[in-house]
């Protein structure tokens, strides 16, 4: 999952960007004020942005507006250092999902960013079940038919980002800006030594399953092709907004 | 308010009190000038009256006075004919002081004597006021001629007589009393009906008052909105207070609105730097690190824990700065010079490691200003122009030059730092005094500025009763001028 945070104070980002990257293990990209953020917002490339209210330029709020004005239904957690419940409330009419009070708890804000991902490809609860896979966000564990596959952080954030997709041609374009921030030099075949991976690991644990993970020859992955249609977890939300472009490719 | 609350409850020394107590006191006045004038008004046109009838009296008496038909030709007193009030008194002498007749009621041998005459000479005779038979009475003493036998030769003899007649006045006073009391009674009357009227009418009159004051209690902190009634600014004397209150609440509501813009954004400022802190410190506890990371992100938490402490430093340096302390331009301060070499020395390592030479330049009187004093500590006249040196250094390219000059001016000093850097926009510029405000957002804080520098060195300027200016001019298609800020300090004269 890929994060955009957008904050000015420099220490602070750096913090967040690493919790963020070390613990769920999201890439992040950082903007410093609210014009560069409103730029890199229009990369149609991350699941959440962790926006900071007070920022040079544009501050968060109008940041925010631009954001929806635009039908950009990314995930928005704010970081404000106001208090009173009016700001609150202008905030979250203007289309903010979660707001933190600073200072915050960095585990707080880790858990919020992962329910606000969650939320907004339609899933409820941190364990998503597909077919015989069960994957836990939390403890960030997989198995197969009770059994535990042991995945590589990169593998992890591959499959973490199908399951939430399943039966969805992901193209190697949509995982490769999904999975990795700006400052991570970009190969595809990169990508496709992990898919292979995990693909063997989760087909290792069930020996006489069918495979889970389908490689599209020139277009992409596919999570449980097998799966029925209405059994996709959050299909009736809508899952994958931003990410609609690169279907079929 | 207290006020209105006094205008409505009529409490002694409100201002429609004391109005109303005025207003009464000169109608009463007026009314005792009325009664005094009616009095002398009346007096007089009575007494007139009275001694013309007097006169008519007497001369019906001379009328009366015959030829006695006598060898002597004297006259006689034909008192058959005469209608006389009983209470008249009269009295008919010839030339020779003979009696002709008297009244029956006639005791005042001193009047006929003609002495004691008062009040001004009438045309036709004295007026005495005697007392006869213990009452007040008025008497006409005039002279009359008769002429005995007009048929002779030569027109007949002339005699003349003296006739005194007198009458009592008790009832023109009588007449007098009664019109007096007519327009006292009818002064106490209108007095009775114009207080209440009056006490109504200024009640009313004072509505802009009260409704003003109204207004102007509902003010609070939470709500500026004070918007005065027209009537209150038609008013002429309200008028003013009305511009007073308004230009008050003005400037009171702006630097409230100030100051709660600079709570606000030292409370964001404030929680950043702990925001900082805390993620640091829980980032560094998020998994098991090895030694080297640990001592890592500590010294990373250390360097946070420094940024806060600047920050709280610089933000008690302002509150200090800001209080007001008007002995502060009374005492003795600081040599200008030796500050501004002290800042310089301060400054030194950061100048070398930008590669920015700083240059020390005094004007041609330049020997008496290295001991003039500013009304300023020592301590925050260094600080000030740490500050903006520091401030220049930051926007200096490396080998450009920044420019310190002192220059003396009448009664005052000015130093004037001037670097060559990118110059400051012109949208930045009016802001660069403001607290928290950092010229360059995308780089501000990379440069560890708190951004409460300028405002600092603003404030202690203002304490020291000088002036600060930063003029810049950026255009990205001129050559850039740098920055300049000059600081105008008055000079401490010692006593």
């Amino acid at each position: 999952m890929r994060v955009l945070l957008v904050e000015d104070e420099v220490r602070l980002a750096e913090n967040l960007a690493a919790a963020l990257r070390d613990g769920p293990g999201f890439a992040v990209d950082w903007a410093e004020d609210g014009l560069a953020g409103d730029e890199f917002a229009r990369q149609p490339c991350y699941d959440l942005i962790v926006l900071d209210l007070m920022l040079p330029k544009l501050d968060g709020l109008n940041l925010l507006k631009r954001l929806r004005a635009r039908r950009d239904a990314t995930p928005v957690l704010i970081l404000t250092a106001k208090d009173g419940a009016d700001s609150i409330i202008q905030l979250l009419n203007a289309g903010a999902d979660d707001y933190l009070a600073k200072p915050f708890d960095l585990g707080e804000l880790i858990a919020r960013a992962k329910a606000l991902i969650r939320r907004g490809k339609g899933a409820a609860h941190p364990t998503l079940n597909v077919l015989d896979l069960s994957v836990n966000t939390l403890e960030q564990t997989v198995c197969r038919r009770g059994v535990v596959v042991d995945l590589s952080p990169t593998e992890y954030r591959v499959l973490e980002y199908l399951i939430h997709r399943p039966r969805v041609i992901v193209s190697k374009r949509e995982l490769l800006e999904h999975l990795y921030d700006y400052n991570w030099e970009h190969h595809s075949n990169v990508i496709e030594v992990h898919v292979s991976n995990l693909r063997k690991k989760l087909d290792a644990a069930v020996p006489d399953g069918e495979p889970i993970v389908e490689t599209m020859r020139g277009r992409g992955y596919r999570l449980a092709p097998g799966l029925p249609l209405d059994d996709r977890p959050g299909a009736e939300a809508g899952a994958g907004f931003n990410m609609d472009r690169d279907e079929g490719q | 308010m207290k006020f209105s609350r006094r205008t409505r409850s009529w409490l002694p020394r409100s201002i429609a009190f004391r109005l109303i107590i005025a207003v009464l006191a000169v109608e009463l006045l007026s009314a005792v000038l009325v009664v005094a004038l009616s009095f002398g008004y009346e007096r007089h046109i009575h007494f007139h009256a009275f001694d013309v009838m007097l006169h008519g009296r007497a001369d019906s008496i001379l009328g009366a006075v015959q030829d006695a038909e006598d060898p002597g030709d004297s006259l006689m007193l034909d008192q058959a004919d005469l209608h006389i009030s009983p209470e008249d008194i009269y009295e008919v002498r010839d030339q020779a002081g003979r009696v002709l007749g008297r009244s029956a009621n006639w005791q005042g041998t001193e009047i006929a004597q003609g002495s004691g005459a008062e009040g001004p000479p009438q045309p036709w005779g004295e007026i005495l006021r005697p007392t006869v038979n213990g009452q007040r009475y008025r008497v006409l003493r005039m002279r009359g001629s008769r002429t005995v036998d007009p048929g002779e030769q030569g027109g007949g003899k002339q005699r003349t007589v003296t006739i005194i007649y007198g009458a009592p006045t008790y009832h023109v006073w009588h007449a007098i009393r009664g019109a007096v009391e007519f327009y006292a009674a009818g002064s106490i009357v209108l007095l009775l009906v114009t207080g209440p009227l009056i006490a109504w009418l200024l009640h009313r009159g004072l509505l802009p008052l009260r409704q003003l004051a109204a207004l102007a209690a509902q003010v609070s902190v939470d709500s500026w909105q004070f918007s005065p009634p027209a009537s209150a600014r038609t008013t002429p004397e309200l008028a003013p207070l009305t511009q007073a209150l308004e230009s008050v609440l003005q400037r009171l509501e702006r630097s409230f609105v100030q100051q709660r813009a600079f709570v606000s954004d030292a409370a964001h400022e404030l929680k950043t730097a702990v925001a900082v802190q805390k993620s640091s410190l829980q980032l560094l506890n998020m998994k098991r690190r090895s030694a080297q990371e640990y001592q890592a992100g500590l010294e990373r938490c250390l360097v946070d824990s420094l940024r806060l402490e600047a920050l709280v430093a610089d933000m008690l340096t302002l509150a200090r700065a800001e209080s007001p302390a008007p002995e502060a331009r009374r005492q003795p301060g600081a040599d200008l010079a030796a500050c501004v070499r002290q800042a310089i020395a301060q400054l030194e390592t950061v100048a070398a490691l930008r590669g920015v030479k700083v240059s020390l330049a005094q004007a041609a009187e330049g020997a008496s200003i290295s001991t003039v004093q500013v009304p300023i500590p020592f301590g925050d006249c260094t600080l000030l122009i740490s500050n903006l040196l520091l401030n220049a250094l930051q926007h200096s390219p490396s080998a450009s030059t920044v420019e310190l000059r002192l220059m003396d001016e009448a009664g005052s000093v000015v130093l004037v730092i001037q670097d060559q850097g990118d110059g400051i926009p012109a949208e930045a510029l009016p802001h660069v005094f403001d607290r928290f405000y950092r010229g360059d957002p995308s780089r501000g804080r990379n440069t560890g500025g708190t951004g409460l520098g300028l405002a600092i060195s603003k404030a202690i300027v203002h304490k020291a009763g000088g002036t600060i200016e930063i003029a810049s001019q950026a255009d990205a298609n001129l050559p850039s001028q740098g920055t300049t800020a000059t600081v105008r300090l008055p000079v401490f004269s010692s006593p």
